[in-house]
């Protein structure tokens, strides 16, 4: 059972070096940078790279674990919460007790350990969700979700940090790829194309649309299919999954009834000379102003947890869990993808007509990861 | 000439009685409110006994804040000028006796409607300050002008406030005492309609819209409104023409520089009329995201100020065409939340942009007094 309070059960040590490395200044790095040291993945580079994350993931991974010990309303203190406290605090052990590295066998080595530690952290976010639905229980029920504006900056926070860990720890083992796809520098497409990226998220999310309603609207996506970016594929595959998703079930429920033919949605993929924007617009009836600034919240949410108080929590169904990402935390943390490499993501509705989404993504690359 | 500070010139009394005025605490009034604002001749004199009381206070706090600028704008020849059109109408009010029968009321309201007049020009007259201010210190860009910012923003929704009560109150009092006005159109309580249509409104504005772009262009990209016909609310027609005359405007100007040279047609500007909201699109190539805080702001503007240093009272009928050269977003924006609406734009760049007004419906939102 995870102990309440890390003196409980680790050393004093152990808790005096996470105070220590929560505190030393982290180093942010941009998409271009990821580029271009990328770009040459000779052994001394990836040495290099290997030393650079020995001392970087410590000190962000560190953070978390006292984020993850003083939230408020007691949220720190629920079973899921400490589990997940528990899976940073193993990580951070895991990282500081590797030794220097020095040659190619320890870069080897080095890779594999923190692709485990990345696996070990697959499942934080429902985890924290769960963490979450505990304390909702708890709380009065007359708490609204605006009242817990300081859950929700940490939550933004701490994703964000747990999007640049991972991408940070997934370019350096993909790096280590012999056979790498085309013009791909680890996760990075160099000429990504995003109308075959939306058309690909557009299609996945009318799959699930038609298994889920039995029909899924039309999407009409417009754009030049000769532009290319350089860009994360995997992210902006999510954040236009979760969007079209979304949109097509607006629809859907809005046109069940009906003997009108549901209106398409509508993908427009602009470029350009600072941003690549995509818009996606539906006609499924629009959100009212009010209800606006809950969708971006992580305490409200339309969709069921598969996760439950009843989950043991050390023997979760991998499979389950997976089909999880995106449902009811896509937005917020489609708008941290967006951001985490300086672009945005902005929700508008029309009351009783139909909402349109903007994906800004920065075509520039030279934004510094946002490092909370 | 406008002397420089307040004790310079008028009376001690005066300026203690600006700062005695401009302290006390203003009453804001709905939409509802005001449908509701004339009526029987008691409504009518406790109405003037009202805007009587509340004027001053509100003009009050401008000539305060207008003495209190930062970054020298207080001492811009215009600003000033713009003070003593405040001073004036203060004084105006305040020495204007007790309203006690329907004879004072007439008089009020014809004083009261010659203060609207004086006030006619003042946005150009801002503008015209502000102008003066960027020439005396080029260095400042609109970033750093933030104070600047919230103070116009301040100034300009007090404004609108200030003629929306003169208007309404005035309109009611003419009602009440002209027997033989002509009936004033169903539906309308003053300024306000209680069954305006959105689409027809925004059909009108539209027009407009296009025949200036006509005349500078020659042309005009087409504008398709969609939405319910049978639509009504209760709404201030003449503000919302303005803000999508505006918006219309913005967008044909982008469509029509975008598609000048260009073999393409030019794509329509699509209106799209739900609820309590329009949503204005152009395909006119956008707006970079980092330019976008710009054109909210009053010191960043791409249209040319037809008003120069040689500035007079006199040029009354080039001002009213400045009506909404560079001013009409961020002014748009304030006559959106002046009843409790808003004004938001999106773009995208190497597309087009969106604008999406966003009217409340119903009149229960107190005016913002700032």
């Amino acid at each position: 059972m995870a102990a309440k309070k890390l003196y409980e059960s680790f050393s004093k040590e152990l808790i005096e070096e996470v105070h220590r490395w929560g505190s030393m200044k982290q180093t942010g790095v941009s998409l271009k940078y990821m580029m271009e040291f990328g770009s040459k993945p000779t052994p001394r580079n990836l040495l290099i790279s290997s030393q650079f994350l020995h001392k970087e993931l410590p000190m962000r991974i560190a953070r978390r674990v006292i984020d993850l010990q003083t939230l408020p309303y007691g949220l720190s203190l629920k079973p899921a919460v400490l589990k997940v406290r528990d899976w940073y605090l193993d990580s951070f052990r895991d990282l500081r007790s590797f030794p220097d590295i020095k040659d190619e066998n320890d870069e080897l080595e080095f890779t594999k350990m923190i692709n485990l530690v990345k696996v070990r952290h697959n499942n934080v976010v429902p985890m924290m969700a769960l963490g979450v639905q505990q304390l909702k229980k708890d709380l009065h029920p007359k708490i609204d979700y605006k009242d817990l504006d300081e859950i929700h900056q940490f939550l933004d926070r701490f994703y964000m940090s747990r999007i640049g860990i991972r991408m940070l720890i997934g370019q350096h083992v993909a790096l280590h790829d012999p056979n790498p796809p085309p013009d791909c520098v680890g996760y990075i497409h160099t000429k990504m194309s995003p109308l075959e990226v939306a058309r690909n998220a557009t299609e996945d999310a009318r799959s699930i649309c038609l298994r889920e309603y039995g029909s899924a609207p039309k999407v009409n996506i417009y754009g030049d299919p000769n532009f290319t970016f350089p860009y994360v594929p995997t992210h902006l595959h999510l954040m236009v999954f979760e969007l079209v998703k979304n949109s097509l079930r607006a629809v859907e429920e809005r046109f069940v009834d009906s003997d009108k033919v549901a209106p398409p949605v509508r993908i427009i993929v602009a470029d350009g000379l600072e941003d690549v924007t995509i818009k996606i617009s539906d006609e499924g009836g629009g959100i009212p102003r009010s209800g606006l600034p809950k969708i971006f919240t992580y305490l409200y949410s339309t969709a069921r947890n598969p996760l439950d108080e009843h989950s043991d929590l050390d023997t979760i169904d991998l499979a389950t869990v997976s089909t999880l990402a995106g449902y009811g935390y896509g937005l917020p943390i489609s708008r941290l993808y967006a951001r985490y490499f300086g672009g945005d993501l902005q929700i508008i509705s029309m009351e009783g007509y139909g909402t349109d989404a903007y994906l800004h993504l920065s075509r520039l690359g030279d934004s510094q990861e946002p490092l909370p | 000439m406008a002397k420089k500070k307040l004790s310079d010139s008028v009376v001690k009394e005066l300026a203690e009685e600006v700062k005695e005025w401009g302290s006390m605490k203003q009453t804001g009034v709905s939409l509802k409110q005001m449908m509701n604002f004339g009526g029987s001749s008691k409504n009518l004199l406790i109405s003037a006994q009202f805007v009587h009381k509340e004027l001053p206070i509100r003009i009050a706090r401008r000539v305060i804040e207008l003495e209190n600028l930062p970054y020298g704008l207080s001492t811009q020849n215009a600003v000033l000028q713009v003070r003593d059109w405040y001073l004036d109408s203060f004084r105006d009010l305040r020495s204007y006796p007790e309203i006690k029968d329907k004879n004072d009321e007439l008089k009020f309201t014809q004083m009261v409607k010659m203060i609207k007049v004086r006030h006619n020009n003042v946005v150009p007259m801002m503008a015209l300050g502000v102008k003066q201010l960027k020439k005396e210190r080029p260095q400042f860009d609109y970033k750093d002008l933030k104070e600047v910012h919230q103070f116009l923003d301040r100034f300009y929704l007090s404004r609108i406030g200030i003629r929306m009560l003169i208007d309404k109150f005035s309109l009611n009092a003419g009602q009440h005492v002209a027997l033989h006005d002509p009936n004033p159109l169903p539906n309308c309580v003053g300024y306000i309609h209680t069954k305006m249509s959105p689409l027809e409104v925004a059909r009108d504005a539209s027009e407009d819209a296009r025949s200036m772009c006509l005349r500078e262009y020659g042309s005009a990209p087409a504008v398709n409104i969609y939405g319910d016909p049978n639509l009504t609310f209760p709404y201030v027609p003449s503000h919302l023409h303005m803000m999508v005359f505006e918006l219309v405007k913005n967008s044909a100007r982008a469509v029509q520089e975008r598609f000048m040279d260009s073999h393409d047609e030019a794509p329509p500007i699509r209106i799209i009329v739900a609820g309590g909201l329009e949503d204005i699109s152009d395909e006119g190539g956008g707006i970079p995201r980092s330019g976008l805080p710009k054109i909210f702001t009053y010191l960043y503007s791409t249209a040319e100020n037809p008003l120069d240093e040689d500035f007079t009272s006199t040029g009354a009928a080039t001002a009213c065409t400045m009506a909404g050269y560079g001013y009409g977003i961020p002014i748009s924006r304030l006559y959106a939340r002046y009843f409790g609406g808003d004004l938001q734009i999106l773009s995208m760049e190497g597309y087009g942009t969106d604008a999406f007004l966003h009217l409340l419906r119903l009149g229960d939102s107190q005016e913002p007094l700032p």
